[in-house]
C-alpha cells in the first residue's frame, strides 16, 4: 500500500506545485513536501518504522518521488520567474510618446556654420585660415588695392569713415585688405582664405545689410593661373552646393584683379532652366575673382614678372541664404532665436 | 544703361536674337541685367489713320472717329481730347490686352465691343498709358506721319530695350555706338557708325577760350544760325523717351540724343544770350553764382570748373548748364560745345553740387577727349536735318595735347602664364582685329613680344594683362580648363585663437547655448545705461575698462545708434536680449565677436577677441519633469565651470567683484593663474530695463577676453592611471562662520586631504536649529583612491584627521559631529 500512498502524495504534491503562482507559494509548497520537516523528508525518516521487507520498495519509491518532485518544482519555479518578470514589465510599461527629458544643446549661427564649411575645405586644399582688422587703413582698403583716392572705382564701396586726424581710417568694406597685410607679411607661396566682418554704408533692405561677412581666398606663387583659379572655385563650389554643379566664369572689373572674372554655378532651384531665384538666367553668381593686379603685387614688394597670384571673395550671408533658402538677409542680425534655431545642426 | 535693341541693330548688323545678344555681352563683361519688352503683349492693334471725326449724337464731350487701318476700317467712341483728322494713330481692335487708363495701379483688360451712350463702338484710339508706354492719359497717342498705316503696332513701335551695367573702367561702352562696337567685336558683325557732317564753315578761335587748360582737354565750339526751335519729330522723341530722357525741343533733344548715341555731353546754349557771344572756360571767381537749369542757384567754390561768357558763369562744366542761356523757342543762334573734362574735376563739383546728371556720370568715368570731334559733327548732322534753315557759320577747335594711341609691350606668353592655357597666334590677332587693336610689329629678344596700338577709346587697356582678359573675354572664358595649383605645399597652420574661438562656440553650444552676431556698434547712450545711474559711461565696461580716450567712433555713421565701436560685448548681447524676450521665456544666447578698444587718434584700435554669454528670464521651462525657474547666477557659472576648464583653462577662482553694471552682491571676477581672464554678474535691473528687458526677468552675463585666456596658459591634457582598487566615499559636514566662502573651506577640505581625494563635491549647504546662529554647515562627500592599493580603515581616519585640522587652521571650521 506503500506505492499507493506514494501516488496520492505525488498526485497532491504536483497539483499544489501546478497552484503555486508566487515565489512565495513555491517557498512553502517546497517546505511542505521537500524542505527539512517537508512531508517526503517526514517519510523518509520514518521508513525504519516500516517492516524491513517493505523498505527498498517504498524507499526507492520516495526517492523516486522526491527526484520527480525536485524537477518538477525547479521546472515550475523557472516558470514562474518568468511570469513574475513577465507581470513586471507588463505593470512598468509607459506611453512610449511621452516627451523624453531633453538636455539643452544651442546652435551655432549660421554664418558661423558656413565660414567653418567654407574655410574647412579650403583648408583641406591647403589654404591656411587668418584673420585681420575691421578697422582698418584707408590706405590697405583702397589705395594699396590699386583704387585710388576719387577714381570713380570708389563710389562702388559705399564706406563707413572713422574719425581721425591725418590718416585716413575706415570699416572695411570688404576683406581684401587682407591681401595687401598678408602679403607684406609673408614671402611666397601664399595661400590664404580670410573671414571677417565687412561694413557698408547701405540702406538695408531683403538683399543688402551694412554689416555682413565675406571670405577672401589669396594664391601667390610662380605658377598660379587662372586655369587653377577656375579648377579650385569649381571644387569649392561643387562640394558645397553638390558635385553636379556647372560653372562659370564671366569677365567683371574690380580694380585690384586683371583679369577679373565673376563666378557662378547653375542654379540649384531650377537647374539651369531659369527661376526666381537666379532671375531667370539660370546661373547665380557667387562671388568676384581675378588675377592679383600687377600693381598690387608691386605695392606689397612683389615681383610681377616673377610671380603671378590669384584672389577671390564672396559674401556669406549670400551663401546662406542660397544653401538653405533664406528669404530675407535682414534675419541674421535681428538675432531672432527663432530663426537661429532653425540651424540646429550639430557643430561639425 | 538702357540700350534700345531697334537702335542697336541699325549700328551692328547681327542676326543674333536679342537674348543671344544679351548672354554675349554678360558674358564678356558687360551685364544685361534685364531685357524690357515694350510692346510684348500687343495684339490686334494696328497704326491706322483718322479719317473723320463726328460729333457723338447722344454725348457732347464724346465724339466718334473713323479710323482706317488697311484692312479694318472703323468707327470708334472716344474722349480724346487732342484727336484730329489725318493722324497717324494706334488702332486696337476687341481682343486687344490694355492698361486700363483710370486705374492709378497697372492693370491689363481685354478690350471689348461695346455701346457708348447708343452708339457701338467696336474698337479704340489709345493712349500712351494704355499701352504701357508711360503714364500719359490726357489724350490718345498721336504717332509720327510717316507710320505705315496697317502695321501691326508691334512691329512699329514694339522694342527690347537691354538694361547693361556699365562696370566704372568700360567708359566706352557708355553709348549706343559703344555698345555697338563691343557686339561687332564679339560676334564679328560689322559695324555701321552713324552718319557725320564734315564741318566746313571757318574757324573762329575767339568762340572760345581754354583758360584752365589743367581742367579742360579739349573744346569743340561750333556756331549756328538759322535755328528753328520747335519739337522734336516722333522718332526722335520716342528714342529719347526709350532711354528714360524727357524730350523738351529740336536742339536740346539733339544733344541728349548724341550723347546717349556717342557717349559724348554736349550743350548748346542761345548765342544771343551770351555776353560777348563766347564762352571761356575757366574757374569760379569768389562769390560767383549761377541759376542751373533745374532752377536752383548755386554758389560756385574757386575750384569749380565753369563754361563762362564774356562776364559771367553760363554753365557748370560737364554738370549742367544755367537756365539764362537755355535755348528758349525764341532762339535762332547757338553756340554748341563739345568739350573735355578732368574727370576728377567734374566729380568734386557734382558731388559739392549734390547733382549728378547723365553728363557728369559720363565725365567722371574719363572720356576719351577723341570723342568730341565725332560728336559735334553728328549734332551738326542732325540739326542741318531737323532745320533745314539751320548752317554752321563758325567752328573751333582747341585741342593742344591731342591724345595718341597707347602702344603696350606685350610678350606673347603672358597669355599662357596668367591664363594657363594658350590661343593660336592668329586667334589672338583675330581678337585684336576685331576689338580694333592693332600688332604694329613683333620683337623676339628671347622672348616673343609683340607691340599692340590701342585705340583711344579704350583708355582701359594698359598693361599686359589687360590685353589678356581682353582675349580670354572675347575667346571666351569657356575653354578655360579647370586645374587645381601646382607647386610648391604651404603648410597650414592653425591660429591659436581661432582654434580657441571655435572651442569656445562648440562648448557653449553643448551648454545648451545659442550663437547670435549683432551688430558691433553702440551709441553713447547705450554705454551711459551701463552705469547704475545711467548718467555716466561706467569706468569699466562689461570685462574692460573705459579707455582714457574717446571710443573708436563713426564719421559718418549710417544710424546714431551705431556710431561707435563697441568697447565691451555686454551691451549688444543685452539689447539682444531684449529683442529675444518678446518671443521667448528662456534666453540664452552667446557672442563671440570683437571688442575695439582706441589706441589713438590715427592709430587703428586694439580689436580683441572676446566671448559674452547672457542668459535671462527662465532657466527651465515648465514641462512633466522640471518646474518652471528664473535663471540666476548659478546657471551661467556653471555652464562656465564646465566649459572654461575643458578649454584647458584651470584651475578657476571666483572672486567677489564690485561691477557699475552687477548686483554687488552677485557678482564676481573669474581668475586663472593670479589673472582676471573675465567677470560674471547678475545685471543690476536698471541697467537691464534701459535695454528694454523687462524688471520681472533676471539677467546674468559674462564676458572674456580670448587672447588672455591664451596668455594665462591652456593646460594640455593629463592622464592619470585609473586605480584598479575600490574607492572610498566619506562625507564631511563642515560648520563655519557664515561669512566664509565656500571655495576656502574647499580648498582647506583638499589641502588636508591631499592627491588622494580624488574628487570632492559640495553636496549641501544648511542653516538651522541644528547648528549655531551665525554659521552655516557645508557637507561634501569626498572619493578617496589610492593608484596602487585598497586604503585601510587607519589610512581613512588619517586622511579625516588632517582634513579637520586644516579646516580648523585655515577656516576656523569644525567637524558638525
Amino acid at each position: 500500500m506503500g506505492s499507493e500512498r506514494t501516488e496520492q502524495l505525488r498526485e497532491r504534491a504536483l497539483r499544489e506545485l501546478h497552484e503555486a503562482s508566487s515565489q512565495e507559494d513555491l517557498a512553502r509548497w517546497h517546505a511542505r513536501y521537500l524542505g527539512r520537516r517537508g512531508e517526503i523528508t517526514q517519510q523518509l525518516r520514518e521508513l525504519g518504522t516500516l517492516p524491513a521487507e517493505e523498505r527498498p520498495a517504498v524507499g526507492r519509491a520516495l526517492n523516486e518521488l522526491k527526484e520527480a518532485l525536485e524537477a518538477a518544482y525547479e521546472s515550475r519555479e523557472r516558470q514562474v520567474r518568468e511570469l513574475e518578470l513577465a507581470a513586471r514589465l507588463r505593470a512598468e510599461a509607459v506611453d512610449v510618446t511621452l516627451p523624453g527629458r531633453k538636455p539643452s544643446i544651442g546652435t551655432l549661427h549660421p554664418v558661423t556654420q558656413m565660414i567653418r564649411e567654407v574655410t574647412d575645405i579650403f583648408a583641406h586644399l591647403g589654404f591656411q585660415v587668418v584673420e585681420g582688422p575691421e578697422v582698418e587703413y584707408g590706405y590697405y582698403a583702397f589705395d594699396a588695392l590699386n583704387i585710388p583716392p576719387e577714381h570713380p572705382a570708389r563710389d562702388v564701396w559705399d564706406t563707413i569713415f572713422i574719425r581721425s586726424e591725418q590718416k585716413e581710417i575706415v570699416l572695411r568694406p570688404h576683406t581684401s585688405p587682407m591681401q595687401i597685410r598678408v602679403m607684406e607679411r609673408r614671402k611666397p607661396p601664399v595661400r590664404v582664405v580670410v573671414p571677417g566682418r565687412c561694413y557698408r554704408y547701405e540702406a538695408v533692405d531683403a538683399t543688402h545689410e551694412w554689416h555682413f561677412h565675406q571670405i577672401e581666398g589669396l594664391a601667390v606663387d610662380e605658377r598660379i593661373t587662372m586655369a587653377d583659379l577656375k579648377g579650385t572655385l569649381a571644387e569649392f563650389a561643387r562640394q558645397l552646393f553638390g558635385r553636379e554643379r556647372r560653372v562659370r566664369f564671366r569677365c567683371d572689373f574690380f580694380p585690384f584683379v586683371e583679369p577679373g572674372v565673376d563666378f557662378a554655378i547653375d542654379c540649384m532651384f531650377c537647374r539651369g532652366e531659369g527661376c526666381r531665384v537666379c532671375g531667370g538666367s539660370g546661373w547665380i553668381e557667387i562671388l568676384g575673382a581675378g588675377m592679383v593686379h600687377p600693381q598690387v603685387l608691386r605695392n606689397v614688394g612683389y615681383d610681377p614678372d616673377r610671380y603671378t597670384g590669384w584672389a577671390f571673395g564672396m559674401g556669406v550671408e549670400r551663401l546662406v541664404m542660397l544653401k538653405y533658402g533664406v528669404p530675407d538677409i535682414r534675419y541674421f542680425y535681428q538675432g531672432d532665436l527663432r530663426f537661429l534655431e532653425q540651424f540646429d545642426r550639430i557643430p561639425v | 544703361m538702357k540700350v534700345p535693341m531697334r537702335w542697336l541693330r541699325e549700328l551692328v548688323a547681327t542676326d543674333l536674337s536679342t537674348e543671344e545678344i544679351a548672354e554675349r555681352l554678360t558674358l564678356a563683361g558687360l551685364e544685361v541685367e534685364a531685357i524690357e519688352r515694350i510692346g510684348a503683349h500687343w495684339e490686334h492693334i494696328y497704326v491706322g489713320v483718322v479719317e473723320r471725326v463726328e460729333p457723338h449724337p447722344n454725348a457732347d464731350r464724346l465724339v466718334l472717329a473713323t479710323v482706317d487701318a488697311g484692312q479694318h476700317r472703323l468707327t470708334v467712341v472716344t474722349g480724346a481730347p487732342n484727336i484730329a483728322v489725318g493722324q497717324k494713330v494706334a488702332l486696337a481692335l476687341a481682343g486687344a490686352k490694355l492698361y486700363d487708363g483710370h486705374s492709378a495701379d497697372w492693370r491689363l483688360v481685354t478690350l471689348k465691343p461695346a455701346t457708348i451712350r447708343g452708339v457701338r463702338s467696336e474698337g479704340m484710339v489709345c493712349s500712351e498709358k494704355e499701352l504701357g508706354l508711360s503714364e500719359e492719359h490726357e489724350g490718345i497717342m498721336v504717332l509720327d506721319p510717316d507710320a505705315p498705316i496697317g502695321m501691326p503696332l508691334r512691329d512699329y513701335l514694339g522694342d527690347e530695350i537691354l538694361e547693361v551695367a556699365i562696370t566704372p573702367n568700360r567708359v566706352d561702352a557708355f553709348s549706343i555706338v559703344g555698345i555697338a562696337r563691343e557686339v561687332a567685336a564679339l560676334t564679328g558683325a560689322p559695324l555701321r557708325l552713324p552718319e557725320l557732317a564734315p564741318l566746313e564753315a571757318p574757324v573762329d578761335p575767339t568762340l572760345a577760350t581754354i583758360e584752365a587748360t589743367d581742367l579742360c582737354y579739349r573744346f569743340v565750339g561750333v556756331a549756328l544760325e538759322g535755328i528753328r526751335v520747335a519739337p522734336s519729330p516722333w522718332w526722335l522723341r520716342r528714342r529719347l523717351q526709350l532711354v528714360g530722357i524727357r524730350p523738351i525741343n529740336n536742339v536740346v533733344d539733339v544733344t541728349n540724343y548724341v550723347m546717349v548715341e556717342w557717349g559724348q555731353p554736349q550743350h548748346a546754349f542761345d548765342r544771343a544770350k551770351l555776353r560777348g557771344g563766347r564762352l571761356v572756360v575757366r574757374r569760379a571767381r569768389p562769390g560767383e553764382e549761377l541759376e542751373t537749369l533745374d532752377h536752383v542757384r548755386r554758389a560756385l567754390s574757386v575750384d569749380t570748373l565753369v563754361i563762362a561768357d564774356a562776364e559771367r558763369p553760363v554753365g557748370i562744366a560737364g554738370v549742367m548748364g544755367g537756365l539764362d542761356s537755355e535755348i528758349t523757342d525764341e532762339t535762332t543762334s547757338v553756340l554748341l560745345e563739345t568739350a573735355n573734362f578732368d574727370m576728377l574735376s567734374i566729380r568734386r563739383t557734382a558731388r559739392a553740387q549734390r547733382l549728378r546728371t547723365e553728363a557728369s556720370a559720363r565725365f567722371e568715368r574719363g572720356l576719351d577727349p577723341n570723342l568730341a570731334l565725332p560728336a559735334a559733327q553728328r549734332a551738326v548732322r542732325l540739326l542741318t536735318e531737323l532745320i533745314p534753315s539751320c548752317r554752321v557759320i563758325a567752328f573751333v577747335d582747341h585741342y593742344p595735347h591731342p591724345r595718341r594711341p597707347a602702344r603696350i609691350d606685350f610678350p606673347r606668353g603672358e597669355i599662357q602664364r596668367l591664363l594657363g592655357v594658350d590661343y593660336p597666334d592668329d586667334v589672338v590677332r583675330g581678337v585684336f582685329q576685331r576689338l580694333g587693336f592693332s600688332v604694329l610689329s613683333e620683337r623676339t629678344d628671347g622672348r616673343s613680344v609683340w607691340v599692340v596700338e590701342v585705340p583711344t577709346y579704350r583708355s582701359d587697356v594698359t598693361i599686359p594683362a589687360d590685353l589678356v582678359e581682353e582675349v580670354a573675354r572675347v575667346v571666351g572664358y569657356d575653354t578655360l580648363p579647370e586645374r587645381l595649383p601646382v607647386g610648391q605645399t604651404v603648410p597650414v597652420e592653425i591660429d591659436p585663437e581661432l582654434r580657441l574661438i571655435r572651442q569656445i562656440q562648440n562648448g557653449l553650444v553643448a551648454a545648451g547655448v545659442h550663437e547670435v552676431i549683432t551688430y558691433p556698434m553702440v551709441d553713447d547712450e547705450s554705454l551711459r545705461a551701463l552705469s547704475a545711474s545711467g548718467e555716466e559711461v561706467p569706468e569699466r565696461l562689461g570685462f574692460y575698462t573705459r579707455p582714457p580716450i574717446d571710443f573708436v567712433r563713426a564719421r559718418n555713421p549710417i544710424r546714431p545708434e551705431w556710431s561707435i565701436m563697441r568697447p565691451t560685448l555686454i551691451a549688444t548681447l543685452l539689447r539682444n536680449a531684449a529683442e529675444q524676450l518678446k518671443f521667448n521665456d528662456r534666453v540664452a544666447i552667446f557672442e563671440t565677436g570683437k571688442v575695439y578698444l582706441p589706441r589713438g587718434s590715427d592709430e587703428l584700435p586694439d580689436e580683441r577677441r572676446a566671448v559674452g554669454c547672457l542668459l535671462a528670464g527662465s532657466a527651465t521651462l515648465r514641462d512633466l519633469y522640471h518646474e518652471e525657474r528664473p535663471v540666476d547666477f548659478f546657471d551661467l557659472k556653471g555652464i562656465l565651470e564646465e566649459v572654461l576648464p575643458r578649454l584647458g583653462v584651470r584651475p578657476l577662482v571666483f572672486r567677489p567683484l564690485a561691477h557699475p553694471s552687477l548686483h554687488p552682491g552677485r557678482s564676481a571676477e573669474i581668475v586663472h593663474h593670479d589673472r582676471t581672464i573675465g567677470i560674471l554678474g547678475e545685471v543690476l535691473v536698471t541697467v537691464a530695463e534701459r535695454f528694454g528687458i523687462p524688471p520681472q526677468h533676471r539677467t546674468v552675463v559674462a564676458e572674456f577676453d580670448v587672447p588672455l585666456l591664451l596668455e594665462s596658459g591652456i593646460e594640455p591634457v593629463t592622464v592619470r592611471p585609473v586605480s584598479r582598487y575600490q574607492p572610498v566615499e566619506q562625507d564631511f559636514a563642515i560648520v563655519v562662520d557664515e561669512n566664509v566662502p565656500a571655495a576656502e573651506v574647499e580648498a582647506a577640505l583638499r589641502a588636508g586631504a591631499g592627491p588622494l581625494a580624488v574628487s570632492i563635491r559640495l553636496f549641501d549647504v544648511y542653516r538651522g536649529p541644528a547648528i549655531p546662529e551665525g554659521k552655516k554647515s557645508l557637507a561634501f562627500r569626498v572619493i578617496f583612491s589610492a593608484p596602487d592599493r585598497a586604503l585601510s580603515e587607519e589610512e581613512i581616519q588619517r586622511l579625516r584627521e588632517r582634513i579637520e585640522q586644516q579646516v580648523k587652521r585655515r577656516v576656523k571650521g569644525e567637524f558638525r559631529r
